[in-house]
């Protein structure tokens, strides 16, 4: 499969099996213990592409001249964006990525909107893992940031492992 | 007429967008959220068992349904002046190609803080028989 590259990054290995065996599995997982994070430059292509993915339209994110008349001062990205910053900010051996790795559910809290040429900042961590109903589960909390060390988004989500 | 905190009501409704779900919006999303798991991918895999679940074929991203519930928080809550402050969802049922979702939201309640105002709104997806595949609730603060 084809790697993905965007201006001034390592192109993005698209094949997840590629590092599958280096990854962590869930017994490794410790919680509490920081992830491998990687700072990320968000572009105005990776915004609008990730816009065009879910049909977001608003003049806000598309257009500057409007977006400077807005309490906002200059374009933005949709809050929704730490979907993509979740995988632009971590390695490619980083477990989130582990072939069959089911989403359960996430929640999130936004602070301030991430903007065009961010350079953007992950903290992360697992913070807890149980097993329920034989599936094994690992909760991870994530906060970003941006290149002023302001608050972006903070957000906790629930993955079951694969066996 | 403009939404304002003022005239919000328990059980006003916000209907969201409508959305196809097919092979290439799943392999769009893909390329958008760099997220390239093979249960959004690689129909082969996905004839295989997880635990006790067959998905038999590739399903759409969960984080998706998240998307679009956050664009219809968000077109709802800019022309209100109001920001767009939590969402917190689950999956209740895969979605698959072929499928029509569309994101809901209704009002539960209202608060106000000691510096600002704040609605809480009960979020779902439901896909084209009705089934609910996301449910959730979300936070929009209407500032002073």
């Amino acid at each position: 499969m084809a790697k993905v590259s965007s201006e001034g990054a390592e192109p993005f290995e698209t094949d997840f099996w590629k590092d599958a065996n280096v990854r962590k599995v869930w017994d490794d997982i410790v919680p509490g213990e920081p992830r491998k994070t990687i700072p990320y430059t968000l572009t105005r292509e990776a915004i609008e592409l990730y816009c065009k993915s879910v049909g977001e339209d608003h003049p806000i994110y598309f257009d500057e001249a409007y977006a400077k008349t807005t309490r906002y001062g200059g374009l933005i990205a949709p809050p929704s964006i730490h979907i993509l910053l979740m995988f632009s900010c971590t390695p490619a051996d980083d477990w989130m990525r582990s072939p069959g790795t089911v989403n359960a559910g996430q929640s999130w809290s936004y602070n301030i909107p991430a903007r065009p040429n961010d350079v953007i900042t992950l903290q992360a961590r697992a913070l807890d893992k149980f097993i329920k109903r034989e599936r094994l589960f690992v909760v991870h909390d994530n906060v970003f940031f941006n290149q002023r060390g302001e608050v972006i988004c903070s957000g906790r989500g629930w993955t079951i492992r694969p066996v | 007429m403009t939404t304002t905190f003022e005239i919000l009501t328990t059980g006003d409704v916000i209907d969201g967008p409508s959305f196809a779900v097919s092979r290439e919006s799943i392999r769009l999303f893909c390329d958008a959220s760099l997220d390239y798991n093979p249960l959004h991918l690689d129909d082969d895999y996905m004839k295989g068992n997880f635990g006790k679940t067959n998905f038999g074929g590739i399903i759409m991203h969960g984080m998706n349904n998240f998307g679009l519930i956050s664009r219809m928080l968000t077109d709802w809550a800019y022309p209100a002046g109001a920001i767009h402050r939590r969402l917190e969802t689950r999956w209740v049922k895969p979605v698959k190609p072929g499928d029509v979702i569309q994101p809901t939201g209704i009002i539960k309640s209202k608060q106000v803080t000691q510096n600002s105002r704040w609605v809480l709104i009960d979020v779902m997806v439901k896909n084209q028989a009705g089934d609910k595949v996301a449910t959730g609730e979300a936070m929009v603060e209407f500032p002073n």
